[in-house]
């Protein structure tokens, strides 16, 4: 775009603005149908501040997500079966083309007749209407793949995993993104209506109830809400979709605007796929509250971005620190290397960092004021813990307390805290049931540090791994996978969580896979895999302990 | 036999269109003894990719026998260059060249020094980390060679691997070819549409028949070897050789298209 035609695209909607606004203000428009954008601007500004559109755009948000992803995961799984095996395409295609055309707003008295008016039906029609979409449009993906690439793959000695995993799953990935898309627009779609129809709250709510009074610059107000999150949800499938399918997205990243380009690097440096470390103990902690009493779903949306903010933070000023104390260098293995890479200046990271800690802390104070005090105290230790990570004389992971910090932090604190922000108690029970995610996370970070062993003797980083030396370290890495397992099924013998959290024992294997590597390796780059290894079981682990927790909400009480 | 040995007899393959019945090959006869780089000219469509096919285990035979000589089990039997490069998408450069590396089980690690050889073999260093969609038609066709080669098979099935490059880099590509099968003498069986191409790297020149296709000519190759692609030109051999081909080719080449003809207007 030359100056002008960037000076004109602003310019037209802004012009069109201003004539509306006069329209009104001369009477030509009349005010009760057709608000002028100023007093949107200020209903909008007023809703804001009340909170209620935050919380409603929440609501309708969690609904979403939890919708969507109840309905695409298990599609495009099926989606992908339905390309590479024919009977069971045979066995589901005509059932998902039947139901397919039928407009899923549709069927949502049906799904309130069965399931009631409450979420369950709200989640369900979503979930279903995007499976019904997924499904179809991921088996036609995997069919379109190139049949040349199988035969290239085969010439080489690819077997049917290998054909798999190295060309029908990228080959469809094109196709898989293009049904994921889909199904955001129609899920966003499906949402509003659902609300308008029947729900107490949510943004589709606030449209209807704002039309049934007559206030229309708060209906215009909502609806600029709504556009606001269909663009958000854009811009985070265009990141996925650059993660997902960088061989396509390369032509399409040349004409970025420099605004994405800037939102992207921010991105990236804040290590986006840690956050599963911060996101498995509040989502274990709500289900813990959950099996108790209830959970409030708003809560726990703040609580999630809370506790993604200051581990967000923290990666943000540790990359600063490390880049300071001269411990990354270019050419390290798996460093956050924004800085490194020259996308952003040392002192750009720094005050990311504290820019998350601050959101982190204000979203603290609202949690402080709804729940209670004990969050303050959560609150400023993590702030603390997360700063002095690697910052100051007395930088925690430098003197061999990285472990520790992050156990005790990412393990009971949080899960504590997110159960306490829910039910205003922590008890002893939930502390304890928090442990075995406590050893994982302190696993990823360990086995992070067994790998670097070697580079950090040189620059004189003291981590447990270098103070314990290479056979230590290793039994640490043993002490702290077996030491989960062992915990995890020690808690349900004492009775303290329930049976079904045993299901986490189901990744056992994988942390044998891990121990294997780690006692046959010592090399960096032959070590490489134990760092996934370990971030992967303590999502798989995260995630069946929750699932345990879930399904034992769904049990008989004894 | 040793390993490479290439032993095709009266191979037949037909193939069922919606037009009817095309019938490939028909009783094409095939010896090559180990260590051999073999070159097949022959009209466009008479069956020389679907050779190649056969002999790497993608298409099966309808009648009659393709075998290689395996070698021991640590080393794979045939790696294919396709016609189009059939380079994945979704995979870089340096992804690509490791990917045979890859399915025979080694290591990331060990497939580095490999793979950057190669890719500075076929002057791609610096495209290493670029996906195929950033890349010209012939460095496409350059990344397929550096992955076969690579993968190390104890057969090298080439079809049409330098048609879609430039002059020079042909040429080049060509020296780098001698060269490597100089130095480790393993068999190759070369497809190409170029007379001249064939008789600068062969030590024996197949021509195949229109459709269905099957040998028709050997033409043995008598330059001495190292041999330089480009000087051979000069030599007075080349043109008799050259003619000797041709008019056999020439033939064949027509009655391809009649069949073709006859074929659109049915
Ligand atoms: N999968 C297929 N289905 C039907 N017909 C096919 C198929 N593959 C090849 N053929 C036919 O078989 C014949 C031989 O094809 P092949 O690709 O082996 O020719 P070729 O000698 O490699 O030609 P070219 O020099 O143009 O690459 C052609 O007539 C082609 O149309
Ligand atoms: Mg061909």
């Amino acid at each position: 775009m030359t100056r002008r035609d960037r000076a004109l695209s602003l310019l037209s909607p802004l012009a069109l603005l201003l004539v509306w606004e006069l329209a009104v203000a001369s009477t030509w428009l009349n005010r009760i149908f057709y608000p002028p954008p100023s007093e949107v601007l200020v209903t909008l500004v007023e809703l804001a501040m009340s909170g209620q559109l935050v919380r409603d755009a929440g609501i309708s948000l969690l609904r979403v997500t939890v919708g969507f992803v109840l309905g695409a995961v298990p599609a495009i799984v099926v989606g992908i079966l339905m390309g590479i095996a024919a009977p069971v395409r045979a066995a589901v295609r005509p059932l998902a083309a039947a139901i397919y055309p039928i407009p899923k707003i549709a069927l949502l008295p049906l799904i309130i007749v069965s399931l009631g008016i409450g979420e369950t039906s709200k989640i369900v029609t979503i979930a279903v209407s995007v499976f019904f979409l997924v499904v179809l449009n991921v088996a036609a993906s995997v069919l379109q793949v190139d049949p040349r690439m199988f035969d290239v793959a085969r010439s080489f000695g690819a077997r049917a995993r290998e054909l798999f995993w190295t060309v029908a799953l990228p080959g469809s990935m094109p196709g898989i993104m293009a049904s994921i898309k889909l199904g955001v627009g129609y899920a966003l779609t499906l949402i509003v209506g659902i609300e308008f129809v029947g729900a107490n709250d949510g943004i589709g709510r606030l449209i209807w109830q704002s039309y049934e009074v007559y206030a229309i610059d708060r209906m215009v107000a909502a609806l600029i809400v709504v556009a606001l999150i269909g663009w958000l949800a854009t811009v985070l499938l265009d990141e996925v979709e650059y993660l997902l399918v960088p061989w396509q997205a390369t032509s399409v990243r040349i004409r970025e605007t420099r605004m994405q380009h800037y939102a992207r690097t921010w991105w990236r440096a804040m290590r986006p796929w840690s956050y599963t470390a911060a996101i498995i103990p509040v989502l274990l902690g709500s289900s813990i509250a959950a099996v108790a009493g209830t959970v409030d779903g708003w809560l726990l949306f703040l609580t999630l971005i809370g506790s993604v903010a200051i581990q967000g933070g923290t990666n943000l000023i540790n990359d600063y620190y490390d880049y300071q104390k001269g411990t990354d260098r270019p050419g390290s293995i798996g460093t956050g290397d924004a800085i490194l890479q020259g996308a952003l200046t040392p002192r750009q990271v720094f005050a990311g960092g504290l820019v998350a800690f601050a959101l982190g802390a204000v979203i603290g104070l609202y949690l402080v004021s709804v729940s209670g005090p004990l969050i303050l105290w959560i609150g400023i230790a993590s702030l603390a813990v997360g700063f002095f990570y690697t910052a100051g004389p007395f930088a925690l992971a430098y003197h061999g307390l990285g472990e520790l910090a992050v156990f005790i932090f990412m393990g009971p604190v949080i899960v504590a805290g997110s159960y306490y922000v829910q039910r205003q108690d922590a008890p002893l029970g939930v502390v304890l049931a928090a442990l075995p995610v406590g050893f994982l996370v302190a696993a990823i970070l360990h086995a992070n540090n067994l790998r670097d062993l070697d580079g950090d003797r040189r620059s004189g980083k003291r981590t447990l791994a270098t103070i314990l030396g290479r056979a230590g370290a290793r039994t640490e890495l043993y002490v702290l996978l077996i030491g989960a397992y062992v915990v995890l099924s020690a808690l349900v013998v004492a009775g303290i969580t329930p049976w079904p959290t045993l299901l986490g024992l189901v990744t056992l294997p994988v942390a044998v896979r891990l121990m294997r590597i780690a006692a046959a390796e010592s090399e960096p780059a032959r070590l490489q895999p134990i760092v996934p290894l370990a971030a992967q079981l303590h999502l798989q682990t995260g995630v069946l302990m929750i699932v345990g927790w879930l399904v034992a909400l769904a049990l008989p009480r004894t | 036999m040793r390993a490479g040995t290439i032993s095709v007899t009266d191979l037949h393959v037909t193939f069922r269109s919606r037009q009817g019945l095309v019938a490939a090959l028909a009783g094409l006869t095939l010896d090559i003894t180990a260590g051999e780089l073999a070159c097949i000219v022959g009209p466009s469509g008479c069956g020389k990719t679907t050779l190649l096919r056969v002999l790497a285990g993608l298409q099966p035979a309808d009648a009659g026998h393709a075998w290689i000589q395996p070698a021991d089990a640590a080393r794979p039997t045939a790696g294919m260059v396709f016609q189009n490069g059939g380079v994945f998408p979704w995979y870089t450069v340096a992804e690509n060249v490791g990917y045979g590396l890859r399915m025979r089980g080694i290591a990331p690690a060990q497939r580095a020094p490999i793979v950057r050889r190669w890719l500075a073999e076929i002057g791609l260093e610096r495209f290493a980390d670029a996906y195929p969609a950033q890349l010209s038609g012939g460095m496409l066709q350059r990344v397929g060679l550096a992955r076969a080669f690579a993968y190390d098979p104890a057969v090298l099935l080439m079809d049409e691997p330098f048609a879609a490059l430039d002059a020079q880099n042909r040429l080049l590509l060509q020296q780098t070819l001698l060269r490597q099968w100089e130095g480790d003498g393993r068999t190759v069986l070369f497809v190409t549409h170029g007379i001249d191409e064939a008789l600068a790297l062969g030590d024996r020149v197949y021509v195949m028949s229109a459709r269905p296709g099957r040998i028709i000519a050997t033409i043995d190759v008598p330059f001495q070897r190292p041999r330089d692609a480009a000087a051979l030109r000069s030599d007075p051999r080349f043109g008799t050789l050259y003619g000797e081909i041709w008019s056999v080719l020439r033939d064949e080449v027509a009655r391809a298209r009649d069949a073709e003809r006859d074929e659109a207007d049915i």
